[in-house]
């Protein structure tokens, strides 16, 4: 018997094979049920017009009951989107990724969410305190912050 | 005709919102069936283990824990039945009041090292360290090793007493294997004998009294009994402890049906750890990633859970057993609750206070039994009036007058008494610090045995947990997709 996380993520992975993703959402890899890439891109008027950056997502056993590890990729010429709520590595500060995650939310959820967060941005700039963050980052981006207004 | 509310069961296909598995009220899985619970006033229901799990994983986590009941939709409460005893209550809450002091002692202890630095810290430490070796062996002791006044002190009590309050915290935050926390006490010890003034009343007051009889002294029980410090402190206690966690892993076996887990030594490289017995050792696994980041107020469950809680499920799944997580699942709600740097530490400081408490309980009973007052080696003899001879000072001038075989004895006595470790000054003195010591040891078995019971309770109230299965009343009856059987309200 496959595990619970692996049964829950064959069934959005059916989902989204069947239905497809939301607008400006790509699914680019799930070879298997630890790590799965998207692309993502803001549509419409935004600060972020023609910008498409990758989003990884990492599933450990637990999951639904564990957030998934959610960042965008900066290797191999991608880039992170400049925001107040994405460091420089990648590492996204948002709330629904840590504290508030719930096994409600599911992948494609969670990169509507990011989607938005993105759109509605008002000002390209990295946080306050990226240099630091940056230099003692954890491995972990679940870890990144406590509270946002995401 | 008035129409009963649908409930869950009345569903013609249910989705867990956790597991997204779904079931149809018309076929028939070859799993056994799952219980299936509607535990809001929304549309979401959800395999009831699933949501047990998700609530129990929400309530190990400090920032999850305050929506760990709450629906994710709607936003009502999760009511859960469970048998939560009044015991089991009464520990929570015993614990919470030990948080709460616990971080009213790290922020009064923050101020005052702000407040006293250097010197003041200095000064701090070195009289907690008096402060300690007196509650540890006795104001006798003390006013023969060090007194009150600290121009009587030997230099190396100016370097041991300020290094023993450290010496104490730090045992607390070492791996099982290394220190416990009594030893420090034993050997970071100010000198075994006496000093200055003491010193010339103590020795011309051996040398005069020459006549009792050496031998007989020797043999006496109350000389080899209690061990010296430096013995207990090197082999006896360390072999007890061995003893004693043994011992205590198979009460931990029989009231939880697993066994504790096995210390994951040098994970960190750093470690908290509580105390000398394998029942924390998870929890300071858990301690240890969220330590470092700060000192003021550690909220450590909160960044160091997940790891924790996937180390412990991981486990239980590989064991394929149930019990071993549940176990896994208690000590961490527990441990989120205990894990305050300041309770920790204050509870080391107080170390020499409980022994010292407990020591005086165990003389106060040992006036009612004499068995206990021979095992606690209790001497009322106050310093000088009826002291034993021993060397340096009147062995000379008995073995002088010895013939040969007299003195081959005296030599095998004095090399057992040697190596036994009695040094004269420890062994004249009602032995404080060894009904102290005992005292101590009590008071470790009994916590660690509320510990054990507060853990077997926590388990059996997550075991006994049930969500409560609501109605869909207040929902639309429109929205459900009901069985074709279920009554509908006509047209």
């Amino acid at each position: 018997m496959a595990s619970i996380s692996a049964r829950r993520l064959a069934k959005e992975l059916r989902e989204i094979e069947g239905e497809g993703c939301p607008v400006g959402i790509n699914l680019i890899k799930a070879d298997d049920f630890a790590t799965w890439w998207f692309t993502i891109e803001v549509m419409g008027d935004s600060l972020y017009q023609g910008e498409v950056h990758t989003l990884q997502f990492r599933f450990d056993p637990q999951y639904p009951i564990s957030s998934p590890a959610v960042q965008f990729l900066v290797t191999d010429g991608r880039t992170a989107p400049v925001h107040p709520h994405v460091y420089s590595n990648g590492h996204i500060c948002a709330s629904i990724l840590g504290n508030e995650w719930s096994p409600v939310l599911s992948v494609v959820a969670v990169c509507v969410t990011l989607q938005s967060m993105l759109a509605s941005c008002k000002k390209k700039e990295r946080p306050v305190d990226n240099d630091r963050y940056v230099r003692n980052a954890p491995d972990n981006p679940k870890k990144v912050c406590r509270f946002s207004d995401y | 005709m008035a129409t009963r509310v649908p409930t869950v069961s009345d569903l013609r296909v249910k989705l867990c919102y956790i597991c997204r598995e779904e079931e149809r009220y018309d076929t028939s899985s070859d799993e056994p069936p799952r219980a299936w619970t509607h535990p809001c006033k929304c549309t979401l229901i959800a395999h009831e283990s699933c949501l047990l799990k998700w609530i129990e994983t929400s309530q190990g986590t400090t920032s999850r824990a305050p929506n760990a009941l709450k629906c994710p939709q709607c936003g009502s409460e999760y009511e859960l039945v469970s048998r939560e005893t009044l015991m089991l209550k009464a520990l929570n809450s015993g614990n919470k009041v030990f948080q709460k002091m616990g971080r009213l002692f790290t922020v009064f202890s923050a101020a005052t090292v702000v407040g006293v630095v250097g010197s003041g810290f200095y000064i701090l430490c070195t009289s907690y360290g008096a402060w300690a070796v007196r509650a540890f062996v006795g104001k006798e002791m003390f006013d023969t090793l060090l007194t009150d006044d600290p121009s009587n002190w030997p230099w190396t009590a100016f370097i041991n007493l300020p290094l023993l309050p450290i010496s104490l915290i730090l045992s607390r935050f070492q791996t099982v294997s290394s220190m416990p926390p009594l030893i420090p006490i034993l050997l970071v010890w100010p000198p075994a004998y006496p000093t200055g003034a003491q010193r010339r009343i103590l020795s011309d007051h051996w040398l005069s009294s020459t006549d009792s009889d050496l031998s007989s002294h020797l043999l006496s029980p109350a000389r080899s009994w209690p061990p010296s410090p430096v013995m207990f402190g090197l082999f006896v206690f360390p072999v007890v402890r061995i003893f004693y966690r043994h011992a205590f892993n198979r009460l931990y076996f029989w009231a939880l049906g697993t066994q504790p887990a096995v210390p994951q030594t040098g994970r960190m490289g750093f470690q908290l750890n509580e105390g000398p017995f394998v029942i924390r050792i998870r929890a300071n696994v858990q301690d240890g990633a969220g330590a470092p980041a700060g000192v003021d107020d550690v909220q450590n469950g909160q960044e160091a859970a997940p790891p924790a809680q996937v180390v412990a499920e991981a486990r239980a799944a590989e064991n394929q057993d149930p019990n071993a997580a549940a176990v896994a699942a208690a000590e961490h709600l527990i441990e989120v609750n205990a894990a305050s740097l300041g309770r920790r530490i204050g509870g080391a400081l107080l170390i020499p206070a409980i022994s010292n408490l407990m020591g005086t309980l165990l003389f106060h009973l040992s006036k009612r039994s004499s068995l206990l007052r021979m095992f606690l080696g209790v001497r009322n003899r106050p310093m000088g009036s009826s002291l034993v001879d021993t060397l340096p000072f009147s062995y000379k001038r008995e073995m002088e007058n010895a013939n040969f075989l007299k003195q081959f004895s005296l030599g095998l006595k004095l090399a057992t008494s040697a190596l036994w470790g009695n040094s004269r000054v420890w062994a004249e003195q009602d032995p404080v610090w060894w009904r102290n010591s005992i005292g101590l040891g009590l008071f470790v078995v009994a916590k660690d045995c509320i510990q054990l019971l507060h853990l077997y309770l926590a388990k059996r109230e997550l075991e006994s947990r049930h969500v409560k299965n609501r109605d869909f009343a207040g929902v639309d009856i429109r929205e459900l997709d009901l069985i074709p059987s279920f009554p509908r309200p006509p047209q």
